[in-house]
Formats: C-alpha cells, sequence, structure tokens
C-alpha cells in the first residue's frame, strides 16, 4: 500500500463526507437512491477498488448519521432506515428536545461504528470457510428472514398472512415486464419497487384525497406550532459518550453487536424489533424513546457496515439487505465487476481495513462534529424555510424518476400500485422489515409455490 | 382598512380549511398538489433534456428534482408557527 493510494483514500473518503452530510440531511434521500448510482459512476470509471471502498465506508456513515437532522426535526425518514425512529423522536420532537434528539441519535452512529468495525472484520474472517454452503442456502434466508420478522412484530398473523399475497404482487409485475419485453428477462425490476414500498403510507394517503367523501372527513389542522429549547452551546468537541446515558451507551453497544452478526436480515426489522425492545423497561417516555433512537442509531449504522463488509470479504456475492441495495455496485457493475471479479477477489485484508478505517474515520469525525455543533442552526433553517410539501414534492418526484429508469411508463403505475399495496399493510400492522425480505426473497418464494 | 383586513383573515380561515397531516406534519392540499407537479415535471423533465449516455439522465433528472424542490421552498411557506424558548421554560 503506497502513500499516493491512502492520499487518493483520503481525498475520496473526504469528498464522500461532505457530499453526504448534505445530500443526507434533505429528507427523503434514501441510501439505495443516493448513493448506489454515484458508487456505480465511479466503479464504471475505473478507479482502484481501494478508492472507492473508503468512499462508500464515508458516504454510509455521513448519510445515515446526518439523517438523525431531518428525522427530529421534521420526522420525515431520510430513507428507509430511519423509518422506526420516527416515532420515538417524534416524543422528543414534542417535548421540545429536538436538538437533543439530534444528538443522541448522532452519538448512536458513532457507537455503531466503532463496534461494527472489528465485529465485521473478525466475522468476516470467521465466515470464509463456511462461504461455500452459504452461498447455497441464499434464497430461502431471505424467506425465512420474513418469516421470523413476521412472527416477532406485535401484528404477527397480519404480517405472515401478507407474506405469499406481497411476493405474489411483486413477480407478478416482474413477470409481466418481461413478457411485454420493457425489460429483459430475468432483470429483476427492485430499486422502485423497493422505494415504492418506502412510500406506501404516502401514496395511500395522496389517493385517499382523490376520494371526495375520504377528504372531507379528513382531519383539518391550523399551523403547527413547534417549540424549539436553546440547548446549552457545546464549545468544546462534542464527546458522544458524554451526550449518552450509561444506558444509552450500554445498549447501543449491545444492539450494534446483535446488528452486526444478524447482518443478513432486514436492518429496519432489525432497528425496529431490538430498539422496541431494548426501550420497553423503561417507563418515562422521553427517557424511553432517546434510548430508542440511540439504540436503533447504532443498530442501524451497524447493519450498514456489517451488511457491506461482511458479504464483501467472505462471500463475494451480495448476500445482505444492504449488499443487495446501496453496496450492489460494489458486488456488480458490469462491465467492470461482476460475482466472479469484483472487490472481493480484487481486494487485501489489509486493503479492506485501511480503505474502511479511512472512510469510517473521516466520515464519523466530519459528520458528527457538523450535526451535533450544528443542531441548532440546521434546526431553524430547515423549519423556517423547506415546506413540508417540497419535501413531499422531491421524494415523489424522486421515486417517479427511478420507477421511470427501471422499466418506463408503465412501472410509474406498477410503483404506485406497491405503494397503495403496501400502504395498506403498513396501517394493517405489517411492518417495513417484513415487505423488504419479502421483496428480496420473492423470485424463491414463488419458484417454490410452482413446484407445489 | 377594517374590510381588507377582516377578508384577509377570511382567506387565511379558508386556507386553514385545507391543511391536512401528512408524514407527521401539516401541509395545504392545493400547496402539495402544486409542489408534486412541479418537482415531477422538473425532475422528468431534466431527465429527457440529458444526453443519452448513462448516466447522465440520471444526474439531469437528480438535479431537475433539487431544483424542483428548490422552488418549492421559494414559494411555499412553511406550515409551521415556530417558537424559541429557552432552556428553563
Amino acid at each position: 500500500m503506497d502513500i499516493s493510494l491512502i492520499l487518493q483514500m483520503i481525498i475520496a473518503a473526504a469528498i464522500a463526507a461532505v457530499m453526504y452530510t448534505i445530500i443526507g440531511a434533505a429528507p427523503g434521500a434514501d441510501e439505495t437512491a443516493t448513493i448506489a448510482p454515484i458508487t456505480l459512476v465511479l466503479v464504471l470509471s475505473g478507479i482502484q477498488p481501494a478508492v472507492i471502498l473508503a468512499f462508500f465506508i464515508s458516504a454510509i456513515i455521513a448519510c445515515k448519521l446526518i439523517d438523525a437532522v431531518p428525522v427530529s426535526i421534521a420526522g420525515i425518514p431520510a430513507g428507509v432506515m430511519s423509518t422506526p425512529m420516527v416515532e420515538h423522536a417524534m416524543i422528543l420532537k414534542k417535548n421540545g428536545l429536538t436538538d437533543t434528539s439530534i444528538r443522541k441519535i448522532a452519538s448512536g452512529a458513532i457507537i455503531g461504528t466503532i463496534i461494527s468495525i472489528p465485529v465485521s472484520l473478525f466475522l468476516a474472517q470467521a465466515l470464509i470457510p463456511f462461504a461455500m454452503v452459504i452461498k447455497k442456502y441464499g434464497d430461502p434466508v431471505f424467506f425465512i428472514g420474513a418469516v421470523l420478522l413476521a412472527l416477532m412484530s406485535k401484528k404477527r398473523w397480519i404480517a405472515l398472512a401478507s407474506i405469499l399475497p406481497f411476493a405474489i404482487l411483486i413477480q407478478g409485475l416482474r413477470y409481466m415486464y418481461w413478457g411485454i419485453g420493457v425489460v429483459p428477462e430475468g432483470t429483476n425490476v427492485f430499486i422502485s419497487f423497493f422505494l415504492g414500498i418506502t412510500i406506501g403510507p404516502v401514496i395511500l394517503t395522496l389517493f385517499e384525497m382523490l376520494n371526495k367523501d375520504k377528504r372531507d372527513s379528513m382531519p383539518r389542522f391550523d399551523k403547527k406550532t413547534i417549540y424549539l429549547k436553546k440547548g446549552d452551546k457545546i464549545n468544546k468537541f462534542p464527546n458522544p459518550f458524554k451526550i449518552l446515558t450509561k444506558k444509552e451507551v450500554g445498549y447501543s453497544a449491545l444492539a450494534s453487536l446483535i446488528g452486526s452478526v444478524t447482518f443478513i436480515l432486514s436492518p429496519v426489522g432489525m432497528t425496529t424489533f431490538f430498539g422496541e425492545l431494548f426501550a420497553s423497561g423503561t417507563k418515562d417516555p422521553v427517557e424511553k424513546a432517546s434510548i430508542a433512537v440511540s439504540t436503533m442509531e447504532a443498530l442501524a449504522q451497524a447493519t450498514y457496515i456489517s451488511g457491506t463488509l461482511i458479504p464483501l470479504i467472505a462471500l463475494g456475492i451480495p448476500l445482505s439487505p444492504m449488499a443487495i441495495g446501496p453496496a450492489n455496485p460494489l458486488f456488480n457493475a458490469p462491465p467492470v465487476y461482476n460475482l466472479e471479479n469484483n472487490m472481493h477477489h480484487l481486494l487485501s485484508t489489509s486493503d479492506f481495513v485501511w480503505a474502511t478505517l479511512i472512510g469510517a474515520v473521516i466520515a464519523s469525525v466530519f459528520t458528527f462534529y457538523i450535526a451535533v455543533k450544528y443542531s441548532q442552526e440546521i434546526c431553524t433553517f430547515v423549519f423556517k424555510r423547506i415546506p413540508h410539501e417540497a419535501m413531499l414534492g422531491l421524494f415523489f418526484s424522486l421515486v417517479l424518476l427511478l420507477a421511470f429508469i427501471d422499466a418506463g411508463w408503465i412501472n410509474i403505475a406498477g410503483v404506485l400500485l406497491i405503494g397503495i399495496v403496501s400502504g395498506v399493510l403498513f396501517r394493517l400492522g405489517v411492518n417495513y422489515g417484513v415487505l423488504f425480505m419479502t421483496l428480496y426473497s420473492a423470485p424463491w418464494i414463488i419458484k417454490m409455490l410452482s413446484i407445489l | 382598512m377594517n374590510i381588507i383586513h377582516e377578508s384577509l383573515e377570511e382567506s387565511e380561515r379558508m386556507d386553514l380549511k385545507e391543511n391536512i397531516e401528512i408524514w407527521e406534519d401539516i401541509v395545504n392540499i392545493k400547496h402539495l398538489v402544486i409542489s408534486l407537479i412541479v418537482c415531477s415535471s422538473t425532475t422528468l423533465g431534466g431527465y429527457f433534456i440529458a444526453p443519452q449516455e448513462p448516466p447522465k439522465p440520471l444526474f439531469f433528472g437528480l438535479t431537475g428534482a433539487i431544483i424542483g424542490f428548490i422552488i418549492c421552498t421559494i414559494f411555499i411557506k412553511p406550515k409551521r408557527l415556530f417558537i424559541e424558548a429557552n432552556q428553563e421554560d
């Protein structure tokens, strides 16, 4: 490893940190939609794999960490992973603790990063001997994940019952697209379906507005009053271990460990499950909410890092929701990378360690500092200047764009359909984790059903 | 003067009737529809005017989305009353 390569990694990581601190702060900046295309461009332009990895790790950490801002101030998830935190961040917001919420979430992210990097590197090494076996059983693992997440959720029977119909909806659309030739046979439309599920509840509400009776019966509101407490300015460099209580540090660390080990399961599902589990022991609503957000963020950050690193180092196939989503170009970006020749094959263990460390340190330090130090400025700016309508418009148009790119005009209607169905299922109590796992395992489920 | 003032209040009250809650925040139905149309057209517009060599269309589309977003933030006012309070309150 020479100096010039290290220097390139540092520059790439710094660019990613700045870029994704801005992009990630925008509500609705889904990580798959924002990180995957740019990573893809870098891979195709022939940049050294270690440099791309440093860029990618820095991007995911910055993007995840800064989502503390939109979640805490507007209750808008900046991507799928922050959806489970919204409810708890809203409790803090109601109590005027918006900036506390940002600080707790950002500190949780740091703990998630610190724990998950060594754990992922260790797990990846430990998994290498079993790589062949795991590759063989990759598909059913996602299905088992969907069933487990359904059983673990509160509304378990409706969640369980919706797996097969939802898989049929997804594969039905894919087969129809192949049939009419809008996408080549065998190509699975993925990103736009993924986003359709994400904004399902919003799409459902928009559709309801088209029904006059429904629209008239919707509750009307005056302007929303927001109280922002002026907190003490932190002058020294903020210490994440001081922002969190001992209990929060402990739970976050434990959650990060669990998140790293369960890298193959849906991050959203795990985040919801363990976040709620750890928070459930606490009575005081504010204390409970702050345990929930810090734990959830730590776990989310850990699943991001482990979900990228473990399949990349141990397997070379994208066998985790993270790897199949935002990190997908690191595995598969024809003609540069394919499943037989990608970062897994090109990088040595020390390359992986260096690229990860450089990316993680630069993003953590920069984004954490910005988020914690300027949380109040960011809050004030967004509250006073950014209308909620514009955020919804931005997100909706991104979904529209990606739907069109994936499979043309027809897919816009297809994604709306997926949005309506997942919106209804979500309202009935099916959590995102089950829906995402079903999305991943749909091809296998249908193959199994056809054998029956 | 009084009449103007009253009619202003009247129109504001009319506006309030159209304020609903979506995704944890208040939006005005009319403004929301305008925003959806503006953002969608700038996004798809950007995509279609881009040179047809990947990944340019995607970047033009993303730029269009951001332009639409900025236009909406300039012309639509947030439906929030913002009150800053001190820690002791």
